[in-house]
């Protein structure tokens, strides 16, 4: 019974004073209150409250900022890195396509200055001609052949001359309607009658399986110097006069013998042949004009 | 089909030769793949096929390459010949001397057909050089390997028949039954 009275007076006490704290706190805040909106001012309770929270919020506003960081460094880096990688394939297809545009353009441009000098050639030497291309090369080491992709039927006959854009590459061996197979000048089997420019002198040039012809005949009582242009002399009608054939390289003066030793070297670079033109020759396409005439 | 099939490859292999193998007219390092042939059917195939897949291939050989015709179709028969002999005779496990004695029998005929053609004033060769077709033989022993496989397994395909015969064959009902 008496602790049941005292249990009751002390929570009516404790009541009264919660009653009286709120109130005291009501009427502080109601002074506060009333004190701020008069006056104005950023007084200490405030800059209490700002000491105290500011720190939580610089806490708070680095544990974002670092959690903004941590997804723009590692989570978006990874969406970045599926992104690239799509860029780099679409780039990498792109600069395949465009290397291989280059190269066509490039080939292009090649083919282009080839043909332009042939046909400044064939402009040059006045005489009815056939543009053919090296389409197979003999692959033998006893011989030196090519076949070209033009036949009996555009006119290439056997013994026609062919010729690149730099002078003499050889005589047509065989033909077919649409292929012919070309001797080329620096097979063993091959001659061809030549001269010195300088000099006019004639000898036989004569193929040696390298890429170098042989001068034969020369007497050693001419005199042949190094560097001299050597040109088709245009014996028996099959190549024109002048063609340039090559230019002498060596002179081998032997103690015995008649002749010289004559190296020349090609002026057609063999190595690059690509583009060829056989000229008809005259005899043929005269007989296949009177053949059109009636 | 088989030895359709032989004449196919060996026209194809000549023109790989004398197109893809040959970036100038001078170069030296074009594999002589018609003669790989040559031994392979000196080895695998029997007498009477090899010789109507050599017939066309020596032809188009001399139609490609060279000015003296039928020169490449001695080449190629005398080849044959000898390496059939050869592998008949030697008494030596086949695997262990097939692919040198490829090579050697190349220089052998090389320098046969050489000599004969030479001699008998044909037409004018490019001087013999031995060390050019010391080159040109290991070439050929070293592409007589890989060439070796491409040929067992066109021959395998080949000997293949379109029509599966077996399966539209009519079986007679008197077979065996398994007992039940």
């Amino acid at each position: 019974m008496r602790k049941k009275t005292t249990r009751k007076r002390s929570s009516r006490f404790s009541l009264v004073r919660v009653v009286l704290l709120a109130g005291l706190l009501l009427t502080l805040s109601l002074i506060f209150l009333v004190a701020t909106l008069g006056s104005q001012k950023f007084g200490s309770l405030h800059r209490l409250v700002i000491e105290a929270v500011g720190p939580v919020q610089k806490l708070v506003a680095a544990g974002g900022a670092s959690i903004g960081n941590f997804k723009s460094e590692y989570l978006d880096i990874l969406q970045d890195v599926l992104k690239v990688r799509e860029e780099n394939k679409r780039l990498l297809k792109q600069l395949q396509e465009t290397e291989a545009t280059l190269n066509r353009s490039r080939e292009a441009l090649a083919t282009n200055a080839s043909l332009r000098r042939l046909l400044e050639f064939k402009n040059s030497l006045n005489r009815p001609m056939i543009a053919a291309t090296v389409i197979g090369k003999d692959p033998s080491v006893w011989f030196r052949s090519v076949i070209i992709d033009q036949g009996s039927s555009k006119g290439v006959a056997k013994g026609s001359p062919v010729v690149s854009a730099d002078g003499v590459v050889g005589q047509v061996f065989t033909t077919s309607p649409n292929y012919a197979k070309v001797l080329l000048a620096i097979a063993p089997s091959s001659a061809i009658d030549v001269m010195l420019q300088k000099s006019r002198i004639r000898g036989m040039l004569k193929g040696t399986g390298e890429l170098v012809y042989k001068l034969e005949y020369i007497l050693k009582t001419i005199e042949v110097e190094e560097g001299e242009q050597v040109v088709t002399a245009g014996y028996g009608g099959v190549f024109p006069t002048g063609l340039p054939v090559g230019v002498v390289s060596k002179v081998i003066k032997k103690p015995r013998g008649m002749f010289h030793e004559i190296e020349v070297t090609p002026a057609v670079d063999y190595q690059t042949l690509e583009h060829l033109l056989v000229i008809e020759q005259q005899d043929l396409s005269e007989l296949k004009q009177v053949e059109k005439k009636p | 089909m088989l030895v359709l099939s032989f004449i196919i490859l060996g026209v194809l292999l000549v023109i790989v030769q004398t197109t893809l193998c040959m970036p100038t007219p001078v170069w030296l390092l074009a594999p002589d793949f018609y003669y790989i042939l040559v031994g392979y059917l000196a080895y695998r195939l029997d007498l009477v096929r090899s010789l109507l897949i050599l017939l066309p291939l020596g032809c188009t050989l001399d139609v490609l390459s060279g000015t003296v015709l039928g020169m490449y179709s001695i080449l190629c028969f005398s080849g044959y010949f000898l390496l059939r002999f050869a592998s008949d005779k030697l008494p030596v496990h086949e695997s262990l001397y097939q692919i040198p004695l490829i090579g050697m029998s190349y220089l052998v005929i090389s320098w046969c057909v050489h000599l004969l053609v030479h001699s008998l004033g044909i037409g004018e060769l490019i001087a013999w050089s031995t060390w050019k077709m010391v080159v040109r033989a290991i070439l050929v022993m070293v592409f007589s390997y890989p060439l070796f496989l491409l040929f067992d397994l066109v021959r395998r395909n080949a000997q293949r028949s379109f029509v599966p015969w077996t399966k539209l064959r009519l079986r007679a009902d008197n077979r065996r039954r398994p007992q039940e």
